[in-house]
């Protein structure tokens, strides 16, 4: 039913699975709704009473305001905090959707085409030339990685014909590159300190989530899922090969294009934000296909809601598990994220 | 439009409202002012509800006495001076390593004091910028924040100096000072031969980690009379080779005993058996006839324990001298 839909993407969609479809969605925002507002909660201090005085005094109700400093940890660290564990969570996982569409390849995840190395490469530098103690530094300087390591790609990329197999092994050259890169920069002339520093910012924390990077985190999610999405039955054509989508009338080329610079970009702005947290783009994608099939015009979207939560509930396990030490997220999102996986495999017997 | 995207939009609108977060910080009359790296923090009371962030500023609160006015302290690297046991026991740890922004908000702290200005970022205690937007100042040790031409122990006795003013401990403060001075002279009277002097403060895989220029050890060296083989090298520990050391040929060996952090390798005795069954290393002068001595790795970072690692240094120097 899967690959009849597939071919014949405009009308493919029964009023049936549509109804099943609205359903789906409606329940997993709810979902996702519920988990930003219980996920705020969890964590040192900020009762229900205290959230409720925090965001009440903003909103100009008549509440007696909390103290500053429990105020800022509220509104300036745990909101921005968990906001931003789903905006990166939706990302990576619309980003991991797309990829295994574009390369063919169900292995694919957001750092296969070398963005994260590029954007380790950037931080390391920034930490090694001293500029560690702004946050922006690192941010900015995994950025410009990340923008630089996607540039060289499609530098190498410019006279092809964008066949999945060259952009895969094009991006593990360049992810290689980078990677070499940064090892050299911290054996010449890291430290112990930049080493560690970059281990754990390489497993992703959202500690140092605030209102910026949230900010910027959703303008680029928006627009990125919302190209991403009108893609989607491009997508569904290239899940069959290049010659295939031509046949249905894609523009593989121009798409392609347009899908890898979406990508990149929504995957440098999240890895920027937080550093590479792994398991969230290369496993959602895989599991909520299990759920709805392969469709993307449904995949994307759904996708990009399970991640937010996924990501949302292991940065809030991370924050109370071993509380007051913060484990890095991306140690959680596997531990929590393969027992969860497997769930899903064993439900559906096949892949 | 997609649902998500409907969601995006919806988030876009909620995050730009909350950007315009409500300032109006006050700025009443001042009572103290301190320079602490490059900044400028104002007091109007003494503080009451200080927040160490590592051990070496715990020690220092400690050493004035601060315990009653601390509402927490982390990241102990080992365990606190047995001088100050008793006091530290009173102390909530609010992290038993590197403190995150949100335990140091919920403790409500009216101060924050760092030995390393790399402790204030995002991803850690939360920038100073922040904080002290917050109304809390942020201090950082002097001696993490070198100007060029004042001395390590010099930068030491400032903090004391600075942190008494902050804390209304000012005659505290001065005797700290002036006891630890007069240590320093006392080494420094004493004549010795200008031997040559290599600190092995810890091996990781293999690998010396010895005293450059930049930290606590150089200047010790330098007042009990001694020069610091590597002192060409403008870093705190940097890593060097077993060959390197071989090559410089030491005149005495000073070993950093760690026992207290407790890693395997940390001990002295575990050190010198490594380096008696290395090749090179076991050849040395300085080895062969025992010029070695055993001196307490946390006293060799910059604290108030500073001052022990130099009185140790120098009694070993004069052990050494005396068996002729």
């Amino acid at each position: 039913m899967a690959e009849a839909a597939v071919l014949d993407p405009v009308v493919s969609v029964t009023p049936v699975r549509r109804d099943k479809g609205v359903l789906l969605t409606v329940l997993s925002l709810a979902v996702l709704m519920v988990s930003l507002v219980l996920a705020v909660r969890i964590g040192v201090a900020a009762s229900w009473p205290e959230i409720g005085r925090s965001l009440g005094a903003r909103l100009g109700l008549p509440v007696v305001p909390l103290p500053r400093l429990l105020d800022s940890l509220i509104w300036d660290l745990r909101l921005p905090r968990v906001l931003l564990a789903a905006l990166v969570g939706a990302a990576l996982a619309v980003c991991g959707a797309a990829l295994q569409s574009i390369t063919r390849n169900s292995l694919a995840d957001p750092y296969l085409l070398g963005v994260s190395s590029g954007a380790s490469t950037g931080a390391v530098v920034v930490v090694v030339l001293g500029f560690a103690g702004s946050q922006l530094g690192v941010t900015g300087g995994a950025l410009a990685g990340a923008l630089g390591a996607f540039g060289l790609l499609m530098l190498l990329l410019r006279r092809t014909g964008l066949d999945s197999v060259r952009i895969v092994l094009t991006g593990v050259v360049v992810g290689q590159l980078f990677a070499a890169l940064t090892s050299l920069i911290l054996l010449s002339s890291g430290d112990a300190d930049s080493i560690r520093a970059l281990t754990t910012w390489l497993l992703g924390s959202l500690a140092s989530a605030r209102w910026t990077s949230v900010v910027v985190c959703a303008v680029v999610l928006a627009v990125g899922l919302l190209v991403v999405w009108l893609c989607s039955s491009a997508l569904d054509g290239f899940a069959f090969g290049a010659d295939t989508a031509s046949s249905l009338g894609v523009d593989v080329r121009t798409t392609r294009t347009v899908l890898l610079v979406t990508t990149s970009v929504l995957t440098a702005v999240a890895v920027a934000a937080v550093g590479a947290v792994g398991f969230v783009g290369l496993i959602v994608p895989h599991g909520v296909r299990f759920l709805v099939g392969p469709l993307h015009r449904r995949l994307v979207p759904l996708s990009a809601v399970v991640g937010a939560v996924f990501l949302v509930w292991t940065d809030a396990l991370t924050r109370v598990m071993f509380s007051p030490l913060e484990v890095p997220v991306g140690v959680f999102t596997a531990l929590l994220g393969v027992p969860l996986f497997l769930l899903v495999l064993r439900r559906k017997g096949e892949l | 439009m997609s649902h998500p995207a409907r969601l995006g939009l919806a988030l876009v609108a909620v995050l730009t409202a909350g950007c315009a977060t409500p300032g109006g910080a006050e700025t009443p009359q001042a009572q103290v002012q301190v320079e602490s790296c490059g900044r400028q923090l104002s007091f109007t009371g003494t503080p009451r509800r200080a927040v160490a962030l590592d051990q070496s500023s715990t020690e220092t609160l400690l050493a004035l006495g601060m315990q009653d006015r601390m509402a927490g302290t982390a990241n102990l690297k080992t365990k606190v001076s047995p001088q100050y046991a008793d006091a530290y026991a009173k102390i909530p740890v609010l992290s038993p390593k590197i403190l995150t922004s949100e335990p140091l908000r919920a403790a409500n702290p009216d101060v924050v004091v760092s030995g390393f200005k790399d402790l204030f970022t995002a991803d850690r205690a939360g920038t100073r910028d922040e904080l002290e937007a917050l109304g809390v100042p942020t201090f950082v040790s002097a001696v993490n924040c070198p100007d060029g031409t004042t001395p390590p122990f010099e930068r030491l006795f400032r903090d004391y100096e600075n942190l008494g003013k902050i804390f209304g401990a000012t005659e505290r403060a001065k005797q700290l000072a002036t006891e630890q001075r007069e240590a320093l002279a006392e080494v420094q009277a004493v004549k010795r031969d200008p031997v040559k002097v290599v600190w092995v403060y810890s091996v990781f895989k293999g690998a010396p980690y010895v005293a450059g220029r930049d930290g606590m050890p150089s200047q010790i060296t330098k007042i009990a009379g001694a020069t610091n083989i590597f002192d060409d090298l403008a870093t705190e520990w940097p890593e060097a080779s077993w060959e390197e050391i071989a090559r410089r040929d030491p005149d005495v060996i000073v070993i950093g005993d760690l026992t207290e952090r407790g890693n395997l390798g940390d001990k002295a005795s575990e050190k010198l058996a490594m380096m008696r069954e290395h090749p090179a290393i076991s050849q040395l002068k300085a080895l062969r006839d025992n010029k070695v001595i055993e001196i307490n790795g946390t006293a060799m970072d910059p604290s108030v324990r500073t001052v022990d690692a130099l009185r140790a240094f120098g009694a070993g120097l004069d052990e050494i001298a005396g068996r002729g």
